[in-house]
């Protein structure tokens, strides 16, 4: 690898690892200290207002999330922000290839 | 803001994946010209960056009062940085990956990314544009113009997504409009402060430090 590529990809991958350090940290520290909560979000508060936390958890589904079995938050947290990487980075790539295909 | 899966009725549903469709198509084509330059690579690993920031951010919520929780949804932010119909992509795609994990359902994908993508990300942009101009009649510098709009312009947006949110579940009948309108609104209001201050504190970050990542300052009309 060339090293202008290198320092193309030095401080994204710093950052990237900068960003899962802190969101573990977050995660570790952030619900003892109040910093974070698991309360429903805005629209889970209005539907558990209206119908009870039962009615919510049995809403038909026509499938099972594949990553749901995943319980922990550190291991899908590391996993989901690996997953947005790889799958943005791969979108974009594909848009600016394209993009400049047109153009030639 | 996330809706489940079995929450929307099919022809709600359907149209709004034909919407959210159309956009990204459009979205592909009017997509700013910075994908098209001949050094447009270099943003791949920052958009990669990105991904991580806002996926690592929708993932921990915040407290609210009352019981309730919110999260940073992005949309405006992303559409800031990279260009408001890229944003669309972006959200889209980041609202597919949470849906893998149960957080969002499959089938309501359409309509998450309309209310998180199209109005978070394009209606935000806009309302930032309009603030932005409102802020040039100001002594101020051009990183808290900036910093300003997008507190106002995000904030708005979250509460017009959760309006338009409420108005998607009631027509189903899920929940009778007089009820919903009211009560997503107001717990969005509160939500809302915490999008303002994470997506300004980026922004205001971003243009101290690298402001040629904010892509779209032509568009904002920043002076």
């Amino acid at each position: 690898m060339k090293l202008a590529e290198k320092n193309r990809y030095k401080w994204p991958l710093i950052t990237v690892l900068t960003v899962i350090a802190a969101l573990m940290l977050v995660i570790a520290v952030g619900f003892t200290i109040g910093f974070l909560s698991e309360n429903p979000d805005g629209l889970e508060r209005v539907l558990i207002d209206y119908y009870g936390e039962e009615w919510l958890e049995n809403l038909f589904s026509p499938w099972i999330p594949f990553l749901s079995w995943i319980t922990n938050d550190y291991v899908a947290g590391i996993l989901g922000v690996v997953l947005s990487i790889a799958v943005l980075m791969g979108t974009f790539y594909i848009i600016t290839h394209s993009k400049k295909r047109k153009l030639e | 803001m996330h809706i489940p899966d079995g929450l929307l009725d099919p022809i709600t549903t359907i149209v709004l994946w034909i919407v959210t469709i159309i956009i990204m198509i459009l979205g592909y084509f009017r997509m700013g010209k910075m994908f098209e330059k001949e050094d447009s690579e270099k943003l791949i690993p920052y958009i990669g960056v990105l991904a991580a920031i806002i996926f690592a951010f929708q993932f921990v919520n915040y407290p609210v009062p009352g019981g309730t929780s919110g999260h940073l949804v992005g949309g405006t932010l992303v559409a800031i940085i990279l260009g408001p119909w890229a944003s669309v992509i972006v959200l889209f795609l980041i609202l597919v990956i949470q849906s893998l994990f149960g957080d969002g359902g499959i089938t309501a994908l359409g309509a998450n990314a309309f209310n998180m993508g199209i109005i978070g990300g394009i209606v935000g942009f806009y309302l930032v544009v309009l603030f932005v101009r409102l802020l040039n009649k100001t002594s101020l510098k051009k990183e808290l113009k900036v910093t300003i709009a997008t507190a106002i312009g995000s904030y708005i947006a979250i509460v017009l997504a959760s309006f338009i949110c409420a108005i998607e579940i009631s027509v189903g009948g899920v929940i009778p409009i007089e009820i919903a309108i009211p009560a997503m609104v107001f717990w969005h209001i509160f939500i809302g402060l915490g999008e303002a201050i994470i997506s300004a504190l980026i922004i205001f970050y971003i243009y101290k430090t690298k402001p040629e990542f904010i892509t779209t300052e032509s568009m904002l009309g920043v002076k």
